[in-house]
């Protein structure tokens, strides 16, 4: 999924530029500068979704959850069971098509919710249950 | 009779305000009004006129007539709006603040405008809980008594106490008024204004250098004369400001109903009142000019306030560090957070400082010797000066990075132009982030964030070796982060 949304990125750069030098000469922008570009987009489509696929960890404990992302910056967060405000369950547009779902998990803290991002749609339903329930067993207004 | 036994019923808002409302319409239509009369006057219609003024006193109106609210059955309920019939409920017990804000003309019809803060995430006006227009003690005692509920379970909220002081404002503090960025913004934008004015009646056109006939005054004089004049200008605007918002500032605290009281305002008066449970940390900052005068500022971190409603959150307005100091050891009881000394981030943290300060400049500086040896003006190589100034930067930020652990609070500090010193008690800790780019793994460090419900939602605590943040993370809430460690 994310190595299909890479490519769309990607597609969306390339655009931009052309967008961008459209009412310019485009001969004015040397010959090197678009190879240039083109390696660096081929190498970020390549590299970074295995990057990112590597790097997703998550891990759902009876007290807390806890979820690792990113590529170049790397975040590692944590939330307790007993401060869990919302769990949310999205399918995109692109991962409807891999038969994926995201499983994001709020906090009372807008710095705080947690992604678990292209979870087998199966896995992801039994895992918002599975908060659900974890969540709701314990007390307190969750601030 | 209590107050929310006599809310159980639908109430209107206090008739008073159909003097108030009206009055703010034509002030908020004041232009189109002008327009419409001076356009009527022209061309020979009264009616005009009376529809001009007419319009917005009947919108006064209305917005009297369907306007009530009710608290029964432990929730709030407000119903306003015409044609959008809006009905507000929310439950007593997630009030978190109430606020008072009296305008000029609230004032002086005795009335007052109650804001009913709960902790929504919601920015929208609509989404608001507003009771403008209540007499003043009525709404003092619908205070009393919605924060009485909503700490119900406080055993001591019965006891009626007196408040105790804990700050009073003192005129000697408009000094620092001019040193903090907020008032030079507004000296700034008042200059601005009166440039704009002065353009529009031409003055800028007519204006030129040769025709200063001012006798016996040369230039070299006149320019540094009217830096100063502006300096001047900018610093009486900025303690005005200050004034406005803070004169008659006082902080109180009723120790039997566990909540701070807060009053301040010169023509707008403000009172806020903060539920003691909510209060989840402080936030002492310093701007670089305040910190040379010796002085600080102190906020609150209260849970269900966000940022956004900073107003409400303020504890000390800019005021010497000995009595921000003062009045944060009272609001966390405890005086070791605030004054201890804190743990250094050691040499990788202060590499990074220098390196993140230096390098922009140092390859700005690079690319002005460049330009100047290619033939460039002489004076571009003022620009070096930037490189002090970057050293100087580095070396405080080194120097004012700091965290600890102490008392059951997380102290966090950091910035140079502007030094934060953030206090959150361990409890108000929702979820610990560790991020770290690529080069801050690489240099063996990580950005511990600590979330919270409050103020800015989190308390950073940046550029920590890898190991300290954990340890740090583990000690706050030990069963937490223990099964992750790995």
């Amino acid at each position: 999924m994310w190595r299909t949304e890479a490519v769309v990125q990607a597609v969306l750069l390339s655009v931009v530029p052309f967008v961008l030098i459209g009412p310019l000469d485009l001969m004015d922008v040397p010959w090197w500068a678009w190879v240039l570009w083109a390696a660096f987009l081929a190498a970020y489509v390549v590299v970074v979704p295995s990057w990112r696929y590597l790097v997703h960890r998550w891990e759902v404990t009876d007290t807390a959850v806890y979820t690792q992302t990113g590529w170049w910056a790397r975040e590692r967060r944590i939330a307790p069971m007993s401060r869990i405000q919302t769990v949310d369950h999205v399918e995109g547009a692109l991962a409807r098509l891999f038969g994926l779902a995201t499983v994001t998990v709020t906090t009372a803290s807008a710095a705080g919710a947690l992604g678990i991002a292209g979870l087998d749609k199966d896995v992801a339903r039994r895992l918002v249950d599975e908060l659900t329930m974890k969540a709701d067993a314990v007390e307190g207004d969750a601030t | 009779m209590t107050e929310l036994a006599r809310d159980a019923e639908w109430q209107r808002l206090d008739p008073r305000m159909l003097l108030v409302h009206p009055i703010r319409e034509v002030l908020r239509f004041l232009p189109v009004i002008v327009v419409v009369v001076l356009g009527s006057t022209a061309a020979g219609g009264e009616q005009w006129q009376l529809i001009g003024v007419g319009i917005p006193v009947a919108l006064g109106l209305m917005r009297y007539l369907t306007t009530s609210f009710r608290i029964s059955g432990g929730r709030i309920e407000l119903r306003r709006g015409l044609l959008n019939r809006h009905v507000l409920s929310t439950p007593v017990d997630r009030v978190r603040t109430v606020d008072l804000t009296s305008s000029p003309i609230h004032r002086l019809l005795g009335l007052t405008k109650v804001q009913i803060g709960t902790g929504t995430a919601s920015s929208s006006d609509e989404d608001r809980v507003d009771l403008d227009g209540l007499p003043l003690d009525r709404a003092r005692a619908l205070r009393a008594e919605l924060l009485e509920t909503s700490t119900a379970d406080d055993e001591l909220a019965s006891a009626e106490a007196t408040d105790t002081e804990v700050l009073a404002f003192d005129p000697a503090w408009l000094r620092y008024a001019p040193l903090t960025g907020s008032g030079v913004v507004i000296g700034a934008a008042a200059l601005g204004a009166a440039s704009q004015l002065l353009q529009s009646v031409g003055f800028w056109e007519r204006f030129d250098l040769d025709n200063l006939d001012v006798p016996g005054v040369s230039l070299g004089v006149l320019v540094p004369l009217l830096v100063l004049a502006g300096l001047v200008v900018v610093s009486l605007l900025s303690v005005g400001g200050y004034a406005v918002s803070n004169w008659g500032f006082r902080l109180t605290r009723n120790r039997a109903a566990a909540t701070w009281h807060l009053t301040r305002g010169l023509f707008t008066t403000r009172e806020t009142t903060v539920d003691d449970e909510r209060v989840a940390g402080v936030n002492l900052s310093e701007p670089l000019g305040l910190r040379l005068a010796g002085g600080a500022r102190l906020s609150a971190i209260v849970t269900g306030l966000s940022s956004s409603q900073r107003g409400s959150a303020t504890l000390v307005p800019p005021a010497p560090r000995a009595v921000v100091e003062r009045v944060a050891v009272e609001v966390l009881d405890t005086s070791v957070p605030v004054a201890a000394p804190l743990v250094g981030h050691g040499p990788r943290a202060a590499r990074r400082r220098w390196t993140r300060a230096l390098l922009p400049v140092l390859g700005v500086a690079a690319a002005f010797v460049l330009v100047v040896v290619s033939g460039g003006p002489t004076w571009l190589l003022l620009g070096l000066l930037a490189l002090p100034l970057a050293a100087f930067l580095a070396r405080d930020r080194t120097r004012s990075l700091g965290h600890a652990l102490l008392a059951g609070h997380l102290v966090a500090r950091s910035g140079s132009l502007v030094r934060r010193r953030r206090i959150l008690d361990v409890d108000h800790v929702i979820g610990w982030n560790l991020r770290a780019t690529w080069l801050q793994r690489r240099a063996g460090l990580t950005t511990l964030v600590a979330t919270t419900a409050g103020g800015n939602q989190a308390v950073v605590v940046l550029d920590v070796p890898e190991d300290e943040a954990v340890r740090v993370a583990h000690r706050a809430l030990p069963q937490l982060v223990e099964q992750f460690r790995s």
